[in-house]
């Protein structure tokens, strides 16, 4: 197995007198898909918090690649190429299908009002550059045909997969996928589980979060199952699901 | 036509106060109620460089937008590090602080204000060539409001107030904008003070306090705040107002609670009655 793109190191993390994740060693490879699981409350969207820099960890360091991550912002985290999909969703809801999948690009100059008014040509490049990517990216997933419309106008599988082509957008080498499957089934399910599986395929670190177990086992390489912000058991997907104590807090003793 | 020269150099100044609030606070979402001192900023600066040490007015304007947009980044940097709200609060002591900071600066006229500050135009077309001047001006700025908010930088605009920390988690930095829209905003302020201070040729403290602010405000909102044109129909109404009222001849003692009973009565009707403005569209359009 290559080297870790994730590494998280002894990460402690309490919200007053409610530990929501201690002593947490994890390490997301390049091109593997790992699962997280665990009851509602385990800890699992927290830790895509700590590591996405939504939350600073008490204590312990996460690591992309070999550079600490601890006072790097949200913004720069994103920018190293840390992307990530939200469980419900978050997407823009002013803007277009397309202006939503224009915000993911981690190196885009529109917002950079010098190149703007001094590199107007090399800005307009780029600009064209990035619209064309959403147009493949919109193309990949079956939702061309939504470009112009706004999220609320989508149904919300279409919505869900408008969230995973915006974090597509990053181009970085890891994803984050918060609940992906939640509320998904049919055409939309099956998108979802190729887009997951390429993106593993092209090189990158995927981690999931998820309930759905059969997509956990179709997917997934290893697991990693949390309970009560600790990591209980981690090893390949058949190892934990055939586990009891996985079994016992999980399942609640009907496996 | 004298008279009607000033009523329009001032819609023309009001128009860049306006548009440039409304860049902060309709478009940025930032709640700041400093604006008037940045006008005063650089009013002052450019007047003294000018008065003092014979910088070419041009210039002196110029460098008065620019310092006021700096001083601005001191206002803008540490509160937004904090909190939105922590804005509001840092700049009425931002403004109400530099007011008496001037009151006491002997060379800037304390006090009693400025004097004999240097006129942009001479001859007997100045009051036609400054309000060709303004107007311009405005129109420039109003543009520029526009640019900024539509297109590329009003799409990150746009999706940073939708959501500021998804915004961020996809690699775009909120602070950078906000503090660029800032003081875009602020150094516009400081043009529409500098021209103020080369054409009506005086200044004082007075004339930057709470009420300043509680006027420009009421453009804002009563024009249509988050809207390209609303700025200028609150300039243009807010000006054209009181000036209006001036014919009724009542005595001054009554004339300024009138006027502020006006702007005050003004934003809450608006706000109840019409809360996008009235350029703005409708609830539930």
């Amino acid at each position: 197995m290559s080297a870790a793109a994730i590494r998280v190191v002894d990460v402690r993390k309490h919200f007053g007198g409610i530990v929501v994740a201690e002593n947490i060693n994890l390490e997301i490879s390049a091109g593997e898909i790992l699962g997280l699981i665990g009851p509602n409350g385990a800890g699992k969207t927290t830790l895509f918090n700590l590591i996405s820099g939504i939350h600073a960890p008490d204590g312990g360091e996460i690591f992309f690649r070999d550079q600490a991550l601890s006072r790097l912002s949200v913004y720069r985290r994103a920018r190293l190429g840390i992307a990530r999909t939200w469980q419900n969703i978050r997407l823009f809801p002013t803007l277009s299908v397309l202006d939503n999948l224009l915000m993911g690009p981690r190196h885009y100059p529109g917002e950079a009002l010098f190149a703007a008014l001094f590199q107007p040509g090399a800005r307009r490049a780029a600009a064209h550059a990035a619209q064309a990517r959403a147009e493949a990216v919109l193309a990949r997933i079956g939702l061309e045909g939504a470009r112009d419309k706004t999220p609320g106008e989508l149904p919300f599988g279409q919505q869900k997969l408008v969230g995973l082509a915006r974090t597509l957008m990053n181009d970085g080498e890891v994803l984050l996928l918060d609940e992906p499957m939640a509320g998904v089934e049919g055409q939309v399910y099956e998108t979802i589980k190729q887009v997951v599986r390429d993106e593993a395929a092209a090189g990158r670190a995927v981690c999931v979060v998820e309930h759905n177990v059969s997509f956990i086992r179709d997917l997934c390489t290893r697991a990693v199952f949390m309970f009560n912000g600790r990591i209980e058991q981690s090893g390949t997907v058949e190892e934990l699901l055939a586990s009891d104590k996985l079994a016992e807090l999980y399942f609640g003793g009907k496996k | 036509m004298e008279y009607i020269y000033s009523v329009l150099i001032l819609i023309g100044i009001y128009t860049i106060m306006a548009a440039s609030f409304n860049l902060i606070i309709g478009y940025g979402g930032l709640i700041s109620i400093a604006h008037p001192i940045f006008f005063a900023l650089a009013a002052y600066a450019s007047a003294l460089l000018n008065l003092r040490l014979g910088v070419p007015i041009p210039l002196a304007i110029l460098i008065g937008a620019l310092f006021s947009a700096g001083m601005s980044v001191m206002l803008s940097l540490p509160s937004l590090r904090v909190s939105g709200d922590y804005l509001l609060i840092a700049s009425i002591g931002f403004q109400l602080g530099f007011i008496e900071v001037i009151k006491n600066i002997e060379f800037a006229g304390a006090a009693s204000g400025l004097t004999g500050i240097g006129s942009l135009y001479s001859g007997p077309t100045r009051s036609l060539a400054f309000t060709v001047t303004v107007l311009v001006a405005a129109a420039a700025v109003v543009w520029l409001v526009h640019w900024l908010t539509h297109g590329e930088y009003g799409r990150a605009i746009q999706a940073m107030r939708d959501d500021e920390e998804c915004f961020a988690s996809l690699g775009r930095n909120a602070m950078a904008i906000k503090i660029t829209i800032f003081a875009v905003g602020s150094g516009l302020a400081g043009l529409a003070g500098a021209l103020y201070a080369h054409y009506f040729q005086f200044l004082s403290p007075e004339q930057f306090g709470i009420v300043q602010s509680a006027l420009i405000l009421t453009m804002v909102v009563v024009g249509g705040m988050g809207t390209t044109l609303g700025p200028i129909v609150g300039a243009l109404l807010l000006t054209a107002l009181p000036q209006a009222i001036t014919f009724l001849n009542m005595p001054p003692s009554v004339m300024a609670p009138v006027q502020g009973m006006l702007y005050t009565g003004l934003v809450l009707v608006f706000l109840f009655v019409r809360p996008a403005g009235l350029v703005g569209k409708k609830a539930g359009q």
